[in-house]
């Protein structure tokens, strides 16, 4: 899906073919064998090296991530460009001037000021030239348009390891807090606040936009959009993201989704956000399973409680072995695709899995290490109560 | 003077194991440099070999992320700090006296210091290994993920004490080649006409001096937030994670140019040797170096590009990172310069220095593309910055180390490595290192983040990983015909002083030197001193065949060998180890390294002849 990149570069490709003009004779063919081989490299390893899936940066959705696409794409030609005239003078030289029996001791040249000054002036140009182009970019991409539909916002709070999203306002006035899946509308810049509340995270959707970190005590903006033109399925669309940024043991099972969907569809799950109704026996013991065992750390009626979220950070970074920590929200979980931060498919099965021993799932959670269930490894709860929590989160009827 | 030396007077002998220990001839430091730093680079190689096991396959679980973070974080560390940096300095010390018509460098028992240092430096490191507390947080370990609750092992104590005592090492070495470089050259050699290699180290040098301070600054800090109860990086206490960052990154990217302008200053010396030319544009290669020195500390910000600096300081950083590209292309320009027309000559060392040019281009384009913010954004962080690193360590840093290896391999030894295993070793490595690392730059366009122990089928990355791992074997290959190429030159056949028609003067004497190395001071004639010996020498007829002539090793007077740097050294390690065990030992620690420094001082230049007793 997507366009490629290469053809909407196309046109700079013939910047590559012209330093073969240099050159005359049969060295030009030579040199434009040399080329045209390097050329020909090239679009193969591009062809089998590139990917449109899951995080690729190739496949720009938004024009923030367009944007950075197009400036890699004049870079990428640029280089590929230099890196043919260059290793082609080198090939050339390595071929042209080897030693060949009975040869005099070659012209003892110590160099060419001209030539010097040049060489160092076409490349300062070059470089300037790009550099400015980028510094337009960066201030450019600095903020959302002005024109168009209104922003929305979103703050993004990193923990080791999963996002947790929260809407402010979504319109409806509805306050929404959620974890690892950011639903946004089509076509509208959403405006995001980054932070961590613990270590350094990276906040990063390839398809969206480039990355940007998520510092404790710093808050980042950021903004981006999903353009519908650009997307070639049918709405909702999930994109991918994941943590770029070293934080820990759960570094690389830190991963989100983004879900693109219309705003009839965006207003609708907005509306619908709620605690899971309960409405079984099997689900009510869930939930009384859930009050006794759960709630220290996870919220699930609703936006979380600013004084609770705070008690649960200060008892994660005071330590301990059975403490309080700050843990997804779990309001939503139902209308949920994936489950521990991204890495897996929301399933009863591998909801079961997970509530037995979430160490097995992501090495390395909080869960397992600081909740008094799993002290002993495997989940204290009997295979009927695990059931009963599944029936309660998922909403099984 | 009643002081511990009347008691202990300096050795005397030179030979055995003791003649080791004691020695501070610079050749003899410069093999146990060279020795050392490659056995590091065996234990750092095999745990990229784990790396890439692991990364070979999605979803692969053969070893788990505590176990896959250490092994990154030890490789990336032990390859800078004590592989690749120490190599360099393996050629500083038996290079640069040799090659400015010196006897020895200005402070021989402050070099030997060094050496003791960073060896037992790189042991308290590796003591994490066995106390099975490794360091795991990269090796640029940013704060606040070192701190304590996210980090309740001491292996980032081991990370952090470890690098301040191999700091030390690293700045007193190179205030000793800044001293020697400028005050030792013989006569008739003036700055602009030092051998390239020699400009390059001096430029290495005043960059450690100035950088290593400023890590060290972080690493007390560090230290001080994670065992005294400051809160220089914790933010919950109103201390900044950044800072750590930018503290790491002013001295982390001159780091960069310490580790590539060494190699830089090889190839210098290789190609005209073998292109029988004169360097083309030497003054353009020299102050292209100098300039990268300079420019090189205003470029720090650009591995924070993410950080959220914000644009005007984004647009600073992008500018100038885009600038130092233009004197690095200046030295490939003056490279290819000095083959055009050449005759050239395609020995192993010439080999491994066309190959550090060649990979060394595709290392600098793809720095400029990360030198662009915007672009920037998405490549941070991902297997693109991974590659672009190994282009310009590995395909530069190390590929001019090999050159320079087998380059001056019979000066050193006085024997050849075998060209034909030679060339095979470099066609591995050239082979190796690009299967290795070239699908990389495509992972991190396909969003491939990097210090991920395993990913997802579903992103589509194992193919490449799998070439990248496969290429790791065949790096491994060629590292082990490297080693061979070593182990069966001991039988091989004396060469001359010269085997390669060099101009520098290191190859006028005879190999392996004589400990004094010039009978006679030489009195350096131009830029390649001795193609013009050589050239006036036909000219009169009289060819030079012989190196400079032995002479009785007693009527020069040279330093005698010292106790005192490896008991001084010790002392440094134990301060360290005490931080890491017990503080009582840090006190027995400082206690020798003072008695050392004293006993150091009050030692007489050279041991008495012996006639007098």
């Amino acid at each position: 899906m997507g366009l490629s990149p290469f053809r909407r570069a196309g046109s700079l490709s013939s910047h590559s073919a012209s330093p073969s003009k240099a050159f005359s004779g049969r060295q030009s063919r030579l040199k434009s064998r040399t080329v045209l081989f390097g050329l020909m490299a090239a679009i193969f390893l591009f062809a089998t090296g590139c990917s449109m899936d899951g995080m690729s940066t190739w496949d720009a959705l938004g024009p923030v991530a367009e944007k950075q696409l197009e400036l890699f794409n004049v870079l990428l030609w640029a280089m590929v460009a230099v890196f043919v005239l260059v290793e082609g003078v080198l090939l050339y030289a390595i071929i042209r001037y080897r030693k060949r029996p009975g040869q005099p001791k070659p012209p003892q040249i110590h160099g060419n000021t001209t030539l010097e000054i040049t060489l160092t002036i076409i490349p300062t140009i070059l470089v300037l030239g790009l550099g400015i182009w980028s510094v337009f970019t960066l201030f450019d991409l600095e903020d959302p348009p002005t024109t168009g539909p209104d922003a929305l916002h979103v703050n993004v709070t990193a923990h080791q390891w999963w996002f947790e999203f929260e809407y402010p306002d979504t319109g409806s006035g509805k306050h929404i807090i959620t974890a690892n899946e950011l639903r946004i509308p089509v076509d509208r810049p959403i405006t995001l606040s980054l932070e961590s509340d613990d270590v350094i995270h990276s906040f990063w959707v390839p398809k969206l936009a480039g990355k940007l970190d998520m510092i404790p005590t710093h808050v980042n903006e950021m903004w981006f959009q999903a353009d519908s033109d650009k997307i070639d399925e049918a709405l909702p669309v999930t994109l991918f993201g994941q943590c770029a940024e070293l934080c820990g043991l759960a570094h690389a099972l830190m991963r989100f989704r983004v879900t693109v969907m219309d705003q009839a569809d965006f207003d609708s799950w907005a509306a619908a956000y709620g605690p899971p109704p309960a409405n079984t026996e099997q689900a009510k013991a869930g939930q009384q399973l859930f009050q006794q065992n759960c709630t220290l750390c996870h919220t699930i009626d609703g936006p979380d409680d600013p004084a609770l979220s705070a008690s649960r950070l200060s008892g994660f970074l005071t330590g301990g072995d059975i403490t309080p920590v700050p843990a997804p929200n779990l309001t939503d979980l139902r209308t949920r695709q994936t489950l521990a931060a991204g890495i897996t498919d929301l399933t009863e099965a591998h909801l079961r899995e997970w509530l037995r021993n979430p160490e097995d799932l992501k090495p390395g959670n909080y869960m397992s290490s600081r909740a008094v269930l799993y002290q002993g490894g495997n989940a204290s709860l009997s295979d009927q109560e695990i059931d009963q929590l599944v029936a309660y989160l998922l909403d099984i009827r | 003077m009643a002081s511990i030396t009347a008691v202990i007077p300096r050795p005397t002998s030179y030979a055995g194991l003791w003649g080791w220990i004691t020695t501070v001839d610079h050749k003899r430091i410069a093999v146990l440099y060279g020795v050392t730093a490659f056995i590091f680079l065996l234990i750092a190689g095999a745990e990229a070999g784990v790396i890439r096991m692991q990364l070979a396959s999605a979803d692969n679980d053969l070893i788990g992320p505590g176990r896959f973070n250490q092994m990154f974080t030890m490789h990336a560390t032990v390859m800078v700090f004590m592989v690749i940096m120490p190599l360099s300095v393996s050629f500083f010390n038996f290079v640069i006296p040799l090659a400015i018509g010196a006897r020895d460098v200005a402070f021989p028992r402050l070099n030997a210091l060094s050496y003791w240092i960073f060896l037992f430096g790189g042991i308290l490191m590796h003591m994490s290994f066995v106390v099975d507390q490794v360091p795991d947080a990269g090796w640029f370990s940013y704060a606040n993920l070192t701190e304590k609750p996210f980090s309740v092992n001491r292996g980032l104590d081991y990370w952090s004490i470890s690098l301040l005592v191999l700091g030390t090492s690293s700045v007193a070495g190179a205030l000793n080649f800044v001293v020697t470089i400028i005050n030792m050259r013989a006569p008739g050699m003036s700055m602009m006409r030092m051998p390239v290699f020699v400009w390059m180290t001096l430029i290495t040098s005043l960059l450690l001096v100035l950088a290593f301070p400023v890590i060290t600054v972080g690493l007390i800090e560090l230290t001080m937030d994670r065992n005294f109860g400051t809160h220089f990086f914790i933010p919950a206490e109103g201390g900044d994670p950044v800072l750590w960052q930018h503290l790491f990154w002013i001295f982390g990217h001159p780091e960069v140019y310490i580790l590539i302008l060494p190699s830089m200053g090889v190839v210098s010396e290789i190609l005209p040797t073998f292109s029988r030319k004169p360097l083309f544009g030497y003054p353009f290669i020299i102050f292209s170096g100098i300039v990268i020195g300079i420019m090189g500390w205003a470029v720090w910000s650009h591995h924070m590009f993410t950080v959220g600096l914000g644009p005007v300081a984004n647009s600073v950083f992008t500018i100038t990172t885009m600038l130092i590209a233009v004197p690095t292309g200046v030295k490939i320009f003056n490279w290819i310069g000095t083959l055009w027309k050449g005759a050239l000559e395609f020995t192993t060392p010439m080999l491994f220095a066309l190959g550090f040019v060649a990979l060394f281009i595709v290392g600098g384009l793809s720095g400029v593309s990360h030198a662009v913010s915007p672009s920037d954004f998405q490549q941070q962080d991902t297997y693109y910055i991974v590659a672009h690193i190994h282009y310009v360590l590995f395909g530069g840093s190390m590929f001019g180390i090999f050159a320079g290896a087998y380059y001056w391999y019979p000066k050193i030894t006085g024997k050849m490595l075998n060209e034909t295993v030679g060339k095979i070793n470099f066609w591995l490595l050239f082979i190796g290192m690009n299967l290795t690392f070239f699908p990389m730059h495509f992972l991190g366009m396909n969003g491939m983040p990097r210090r991920i122990y395993t990913y997802s089928a579903e992103f589509g990355w194992e193919n490449l990983n799998r070439i990248a791992s496969f290429g790791y074997v065949v790096l491994a290959i060629g590292m082990l015909v490297f080693m061979y190429n070593v182990w069966q030159s001991r039988n091989s056949r004396r060469v001359g002083h010269d085997p390669w028609d060099a101009p520098g003067i290191e190859w006028s004497i005879a190999s392996p030197p004589p400990p004094y190395n010039f009978a006679e001071i030489p009195q350096v004639l131009g830029r390649d001193h001795y193609w013009i010996v050589k050239e006036n020498a036909e000219a009169a007829g009289t060819p030079i065949t012989e190196p400079e002539a032995l002479v009785d090793p007693s009527s020069i007077h040279m330093p005698s060998p010292s106790y005192w740097p490896i008991f001084t050294a010790v002392g440094v390690a134990l301060i360290g180890g005490g931080l890491l065990s017990h503080y009582a030992l840090s006190f027995v620690g400082g206690v020798i390294a003072f008695i050392g420094v004293v006993a150091w001082s009050n030692e007489p230049a050279a041991a008495p002849p012996k006639e007098h007793h």
